[in-house]
């Protein structure tokens, strides 16, 4: 069987791509499964997705815990140890990572064991679709292509068959064709071997529930306004960032913030809490003095 | 009306059930009608206006709402009593598993009626079986006298600081609840002391206590803790109900262990009931012994959390055992025969012969003719099926009815 | 309320943004959308209302807004069921009345209870407990975050779905073209004919007028309800950056009408002065793309412009 893990963020279709991925196994005669993790998160938080490829029945369901094969279509993920992209990697799982940056500089600054495989297919998805981050179709295509086995024919019969179900035009299909293609060319095949796993299995450690008091065992939650624990600056891909000698101090960007990430500091200038900042830039488009720029997260290493 | 001291009334179940919430010192009563509940609530109604009890009665907009606001209610801190029956509880069903969950400390009374479709009136227990697995503690009463008791008795269970949860306390429809008998009403100052008014034992909405409750709860692991939780919470009643059991019965004279055993000493054929009915068990028992036939009675009183091990024990030895459903569950049989199984099925002396009945639905008569062919079927190898109390009578009048209907052996489905 | 009363009201009025409460009363970090509308709105009305508030939710998008073991809140937040909020606000006013009354609560101790549910669980499942709570004159504030469908869920049509809008369930083909083919539930009407105390409607773009009605309400008693529309790029297909451009074309074209009923009349506090078409609002949303490709559908925007204008001619001056 060979496993697939896909990573990426709500609204960028990555649930689509495990679906191509899936379909296209099952052209070329492979049994194969699909299946997204919905987490609580709306769009913007982190999501993944799975596929299993296999010659015989698929006796697995649920999250793949070690992937033969990761592909990552966001790279701000990597820097989120909340989204645990890599968990349950070895050095023999092949990484797939959407960046301009080279393969050895990834490696490198991520801490990876092992040479990723690395395209800009965002930068392909912009020709094509003029959607850099909408990554079903050429996500899809650099899985298929780096595990092998399938051709050519049954990626582009299987995105035919699942981007025909969305509300796309003729020519929206065919340019998604045509970046399908492209990206397919552009990494190499690796033909993967189907693994085994025969490592046993070792019993669960189970543990005997004590009974804790009736507030102990309902979920309550006394720490209040404790949800800014959680960061979702890492759900941002592009940022807002206040050229101050252009601010008037008028506060709408404060006013307009549905996060309330915004706060006007004591000389009545705004200051944004990038741990929380969601990147909605709704900031940037309601500055009246046109204040605030956009800047892309990507090439934040540089 | 003044209340003296233990004084006995002739009151139906309903009235003794509007008793137990004015004796418990209740605060708070939402409430909704249905027949044959009506009384209990109307009774309830006067008493607040009248100034009797102090607190506030609200009248609803229909059961899942009115579940909701007692849970709710008592989330914030009030001693809560609703009621309701039948088309009600599956009305409530979201809200009744939804406050369960809440772990929150409420008494409500079900008065049994069977469920449509056929709709109907009188009693049958599908309704307050289909609360079966919602976490909700339930004791069921045979008579009037039980209802007030046990009413008391649910409050100190609920409140207990180690449950915290709804506890239920079913009586028939028509059978108790409009079936006026002797009711001791036991002295109020009494029952202060038994159940002192309500304190909170855990924490309640208020400004200084603000908090998340019910928050939704993600992942499968998490999601377990709660759940394993709620039924420890709720096995540990076992134990509760013996010392609140106990309690009751030094100060006020009456003791209910979670079954009563009748007659089940020597008894060689034992029938397994609950609720109003149990009374005509015991009647046939009565009977039967006169004849020389040793009969006994197993009455079902705590049915969640089910006492598996009280119930093996007393089945032990027991050689013949029908257990009588009044109840249905298609396509299965009785709900609470299987309960049974588990609970003699690890006993060495466990009973020969296991018999399920289903009788008494939608209010059926059980006579005493149905308790003879349920013993000579105990005496048979009474098999897997169970056996439905419906004889030729039954037959015979409905056959009578579907007459006028319109059926004829000519019928058309076409 | 008297004259005295009305007149402090109008000294201590919100003019501008630097008015407005300065302390978040909502922390990030939730899960709902980026560029929500509708949480910009409750955290505009959270600001005026404070942390002396028992939040009671419908499921619904925002039931996110607390995840085990996280609150955004000050105040306190009870998770309930769909059509359950508005019930269970009924318990906790009741409780913590009784309590004042009878068991000597300080009241310092009192909360100002508040629903907060989407639009699916207001016009369809909890109308009728909605409608019985402002009928036994519930002391309490409903806030209704109206994204136009079952948001939740992935977007199906509700009785808030307007004429015209695709959801998930109400799909535009070629027997159906308009997608959703009735016009939304008049909410603010039915709400109206209960005759409550306080009635808004509200924008997430116009937090002075926002502010300013929670600002009344708070301090009045009885069923206080708002209907705001919330701008959800997720479903209604927008890019997130433009939440208040479209929440302003609501406005400005007329399609949502911003106002208040008190003392039995209604009231609108912002008048777009010329009501632009409204497919200025409609173009720009993929709800409504099946209404300008791969044809115009002249005959819908028509009766969608219609809708409106009939709505304005009523208060013509
Ligand atoms: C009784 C019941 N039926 C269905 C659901 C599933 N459900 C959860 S959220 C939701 C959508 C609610 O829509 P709305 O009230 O408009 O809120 P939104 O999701 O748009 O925020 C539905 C249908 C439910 N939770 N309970
Ligand atoms: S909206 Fe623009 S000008 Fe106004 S405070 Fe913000 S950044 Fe400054
Ligand atoms: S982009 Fe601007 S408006 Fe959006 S969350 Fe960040 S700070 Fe707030
Ligand atoms: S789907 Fe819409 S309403 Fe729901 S959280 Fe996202 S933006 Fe808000
Ligand atoms: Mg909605």
């Amino acid at each position: 069987m060979l496993r697939i893990r896909l990573h990426g963020r709500g609204g960028q279709g990555i649930k689509t791509a495990s679906q191509i991925l899936g379909t296209a196994a099952h052209l070329a005669g492979f049994q194969a499964q699909d299946f997204p993790l919905y987490g609580a998160e709306r769009r913007g938080a982190p999501i993944t997705a799975y596929a299993r490829v296999s010659k015989n029945i698929v006796l697995e369901r649920g999250a793949i815990a070690q992937p033969d094969i990761l592909l990552i279509g966001d790279e701000t993920l990597l820097s989120d140890p909340l989204a645990s992209v890599t968990e349950g990697t070895e050095s023999s799982t092949l990484i797939f990572i959407n960046s301009r940056h080279p393969s050895p500089d990834l490696k490198k600054h991520y801490q990876l064991e092992s040479l990723p495989v690395q395209l800009d297919i965002s930068g392909l998805c912009q020709k094509y679709i003029q959607k850099p981050m909408i990554l079903s179709t050429a996500l899809a295509a650099v899985g298929v292509r780096l595990m092998g086995h399938i051709g050519l024919h049954h990626l582009l019969k299987a995105i035919r068959d699942e981007l025909g179900q969305e509300r796309l035009s003729a020519d929206q299909l065919a340019n998604n064709l045509k970046l399908a293609e492209e990206a397919f060319q552009k990494v190499p095949s690796f033909d993967l071997e189907f693994r085994k796993f025969d490592d046993g299995f070792s019993a669960s450690h189970l543990v005997v529930l004590e009974r804790r008091p009736p507030v102990d065992s309902v979920p309550v939650i006394f720490a209040t306004g404790n949800m800014a624990l959680r960061k979702t600056g890492n759900w941002r891909t592009h940022r807002p960032v206040i050229h101050y000698e252009e601010c008037n101090g008028c506060a709408i960007c404060y006013a307009r913030c549905p996060e309330g990430d915004i706060r006007m500091d004591a000389n009545e200038k705004p200051v944004i809490d990038y741990d929380h900042c969601k990147g909605c830039l709704i900031c940037a488009t309601e500055c009246p003095k046109h204040a605030i720029e956009i800047i892309r997260e990507v090439a934040s290493w540089n | 009306m003044e209340l003296t001291k233990n004084k006995q009334m002739m009151l139906t179940g309903n009235k003794a059930a509007a008793w137990g919430a004015r004796l418990a010192g209740v605060d708070y009563v939402p409430a909704f009608p249905i027949t044959p509940q009506t009384e209990i609530v109307e009774t309830l109604s006067q008493w607040f206006a009248d100034g009797h009890m102090n607190g506030k009665f609200t009248n609803m907009d229909s059961e899942h709402s009115m579940f909701m606001a007692a849970g709710a209610a008592a989330a914030t801190g009030v001693r809560v009593f609703t009621a309701s029956s039948s088309q009600g509880i599956l009305y409530g069903l979201e809200a009744l598993q939804t406050i369960a969950g809440w772990r929150v400390p409420l008494v409500l009374v079900n008065v049994s009626r069977a469920l449509a479709t056929p709709i109907t009136l009188e009693p049958d227990h599908n309704d307050v079986l289909s609360l079966r697995d919602t976490g909700i503690l339930q004791l069921h009463a045979e008579t009037c006298q039980e209802v007030l008791d046990y009413i008391l008795m649910a409050y100190r269970i609920a409140e207990d600081p180690e449950v915290c949860l709804p506890v239920l306390v079913n009586l028939d429809g028509f059978y108790l609840s409009f079936t006026r008998e002797p009711v001791i009403l036991p002295d109020e100052a009494e029952v202060r002391k038994f159940l002192p008014l309500f304190k909170p034992s855990q924490p309640v909405f208020q400004a200084s206590q603000p908090m998340a409750r019910a928050s939704a709860v993600f992942g499968g692991g998490n999601y377990s803790y709660f759940k394993i939780q709620h039924h420890l919470a709720a096995q540990n009643v076992l134990t509760i109900y013996k010392k609140v059991a106990q309690e009751f019965g030094e100060r006020f004279g009456r003791f209910y262990d979670a079954v009563e055993r009748y007659r089940l000493d020597d008894a060689e054929y034992v029938f397994v009931m609950s609720n109003s009915f149990a009374t005509k068990g015991k009647a046939a028992v009565q009977h039967l012994r006169k004849n020389g036939i040793k009969a006994g009675l197993l009455k079902l009183s705590l049915l969640r959390p089910f006492p598996s091990e009280i119930i093996g024990e007393a089945l032990d030895h027991r050689s013949k055992v029908a257990v009588i459903d009044q109840n249905l569950a298609p396509g299965m049989g009785g709900i609470i025969y299987p309960e049974i199984l588990k609970a003699v099925y690890r006993r060495e002396d466990r009973p020969e012969h296991l018999l399920s009945v289903i009788g008494g639905l939608g209010g059926r008569d059980i006579q005493e003719g149905d308790f003879i062919s349920i013993l000579q079927r105990l005496d048979q190898d009474p098999g897997d099926d169970p056996l439905f109390l419906f004889d030729e009578k039954d037959l015979k009048q409905f056959d009578q009815l579907r007459q006028i209907a319109g059926f004829s052996r000519e019928a058309r489905v076409s | 309320m008297t004259a005295s009363i009305l007149d402090s009201v109008e000294e201590s009025k919100y003019k501008k943004v630097t008015d407005l409460n300065p302390q978040e009363e909502i922390a990030p970090g939730s899960a709902l959308c980026a560029g929500c509308g509708g949480l910009e709105g409750m955290r505009l009305a959270m600001k005026v209302l404070g942390e002396d508030t028992l939040i009671c939710n419908a499921a619904g998008c925002f039931t996110l807004i607390s995840v085990y073991p996280f609150t955004p809140l000050k105040g306190s937040w009870l998770y309930t069921s769909m059509s359950g909020p508005v019930p269970a606000a009924q318990g906790a006013r009741d409780a913590l009345d009784i309590r004042m009354a009878k068991h000597g609560l300080d009241q310092k101790e009192n909360m100002q209870v508040m629903v907060v549910a989407g639009d699916g669980a207001t016009y369809d499942m909890g109308l009728s407990p909605t409608s019985a709570a402002i009928h036994r004159n519930l002391d309490f504030i409903y806030f209704c975050y109206d994204n136009e469908a079952y948001g939740n869920t992935g977007f199906q049509q509700s009785g808030s779905s307007p004429l015209g809008s695709y959801t998930m369930t109400s799909p535009s083909t070629l027997d159906h073209p308009a997608g959703s083919e009735r016009s939304k539930k008049d909410l603010f009407g039915i709400w109206m004919a209960h005759n409550p105390p306080y009635l808004a409607t509200v924008s997430p773009r116009e937090p002075i007028d926002l502010s300013n009605k929670f600002k009344k309400a708070k301090d009045m008693k009885g069923p206080r309800l708002f209907i705001c529309l919330s701008p959800c790029p997720t479903g209604w297909g927008f890019d997130p950056k433009e939440t208040h451009l479209i929440a302003k074309l609501a406005v400005d074209t007329g399609i949502f009408p911003i106002k208040e009923f008190v003392n039995g009349k209604v009231i609108h506090t912002k008048r777009p002065r010329k009501r632009l078409p409204v497919e200025k609002y409609l173009e720009r949303q993929k709800r409504f793309k099946h209404l300008f490709e791969p044809e115009r559908r002249d005959d819908i925007i028509a009766q969608i412009q219609n809708n409106v204008d009939t709505y304005w001619e009523q208060y013509d001056e």
